[in-house]
């Protein structure tokens, strides 16, 4: 029998929302817009329609959609606000949290920086897939438009925006494939899941893990099965 | 963990590696993708192409129908030309160099009747097919390559012959060509049926 004080609330619902909203499509446009380099996949057609690249485009509006709506919340929910700004602050502790790590690396052994609810790491992930994100969005218009009407951009345009829709989605593949690593694999850091998916996680885990965010979690909420 | 990280060293270590090793790839694939072929094709398997059965066919509304073996192909006067190709997708290969024969010079040895007005060029898969007006193949760039970059044209990029229409979307060049047809009505070709204007030409 668990005891209340073993869990600590991470993320509240729109935060958890917002997240799975960016994430289940930014994934499936990826894989459909992979399709590039797979010529076989990519010529699968129903009725005439290549199902991957028009999955691509239609998902990809919508996710337009998704992401004008998540940044419309960001003004309605103080949590989610909360979180968006803690990530955006990168300070003296974030530096001295990625020597840390360096050090490591290198074999050397530092005192533990103070870590907040984000870790450096974990702050420079957010900041490429936003960037990436509204990069992607920005030229992914262009080329959505493109797809249904030849005469309103210039070949010159389209195939400029399109070497950097491509450049900037292959370089979210090693952060995306890092991002799920560790929290879904890397068994130190895989206890963040539970976090975006059910709102909270052990506290012992976050102690070690986030101890400034911790210790001023007290009053955090309970998972359901404890209350 | 003992060394007061927040993931072991070893796993750090790893990590970076993994991280090195992709983005190591990421960059070879970059290179290649960025301003690269993304094949297209609806011939699957990719047609292949053997150079000692392989006949390219003349026919249709023309006086003189003839076929050419692929040696043949190579001996005719050989032109070359340096061309973007623009895919109707929206990326865009720069400065393609492509060898081989003037369509011009199939029709005037073909002679093509007095009803001929367009020609339909069919693809060696029996699905892939795509046309356009006499006047239009008759143009000083339409071109029938078989090398590409000083190479032979490689089996995915059509090989071994190919339709090109630098100032078209590349939907218009017919790839792995086994029949050049004169005909006096405009083919819908594979593309056009599903959408794509039959006159492809780019807005520059």
């Amino acid at each position: 029998m668990a005891r209340a004080a073993e869990f600590v609330r991470r993320f509240e619902v729109p935060t958890r929302l917002a997240h799975w909203a960016l994430a289940v499509p930014f994934l499936l446009l990826l894989l459909t817009g992979l399709t590039n380099y797979l010529p076989r996949l990519k010529a699968l057609a129903i009725g005439g329609f290549r199902v991957f690249a028009w999955a691509h485009v239609l998902l990809g509006f919508a996710m337009v959609v998704i992401a004008v709506l998540v940044v419309l919340s960001l003004l309605r929910s103080r949590s989610m606000r909360g979180d968006a700004e803690v990530l955006a602050a990168f300070g003296d502790d974030d530096v001295r949290w990625l020597e840390h790590e360096a050090m490591a690396l290198a074999g050397q052994r530092t005192a533990t920086p103070r870590v907040g609810k984000f870790n450096a790491g974990q702050k420079i992930n957010a900041a490429i897939s936003a960037l990436a994100t509204i990069g992607l969005l920005g030229t992914g218009v262009i080329l959505g438009i493109n797809t249904f009407s030849k005469s309103v951009f210039t070949v010159g345009i389209t195939g400029m925006t399109f070497s950097w829709h491509t450049l900037l989605a292959l370089a979210t593949i090693p952060v995306v494939l890092g991002h799920v690593y560790l929290a879904a694999l890397n068994p130190a850091t895989r206890e963040s899941l539970r976090g975006i998916t059910r709102g909270f996680v052990r506290r012992d885990w976050a102690m070690r893990h986030h101890p400034d965010w911790t210790t001023h979690a007290s009053e955090h909420e309970l998972p359901p099965e404890h209350r | 963990m003992a060394s007061g990280s927040l993931i072991s060293r070893a796993k750090f270590l790893g990590l970076m590696a993994a991280g090195g090793v992709l983005g190591y790839g990421g960059v070879l694939v970059g290179q290649r993708s960025i301003e690269g072929w993304r094949e297209n094709t609806v011939e699957v398997p990719t047609p292949k192409f053997d150079p000692t059965a392989y006949r390219l066919t003349i026919d249709g509304l023309c006086e003189q129908p003839f076929t050419l073996t692929y040696d043949d192909l190579r001996g005719l006067p050989a032109v070359t030309q340096v061309s973007d190709f623009h895919c109707v997708e929206g990326w865009t290969v720069p400065d393609v160099k492509w060898q081989g024969v003037r369509l011009q010079q199939i029709i005037d040895r073909a002679k093509p009747s007095k009803d001929a007005r367009y020609i339909t060029f069919h693809s060696m898969g029996g699905i892939y097919r795509d046309s356009l007006a006499l006047q239009q193949a008759q143009l000083p760039d339409a071109l029938l390559a078989y090398d590409m970059d000083d190479a032979r044209l490689p089996q995915d990029r059509g090989a071994p012959l190919r339709v090109v229409m630098p100032r078209m979307f590349g939907y218009k060049g017919a790839k792995w060509l086994r029949r050049i047809e004169f005909r006096d009505d405009q083919d819908i070709g594979y593309w056009e049926d599903r959408g794509w204007r039959v006159d492809a030409w780019i807005k520059a």
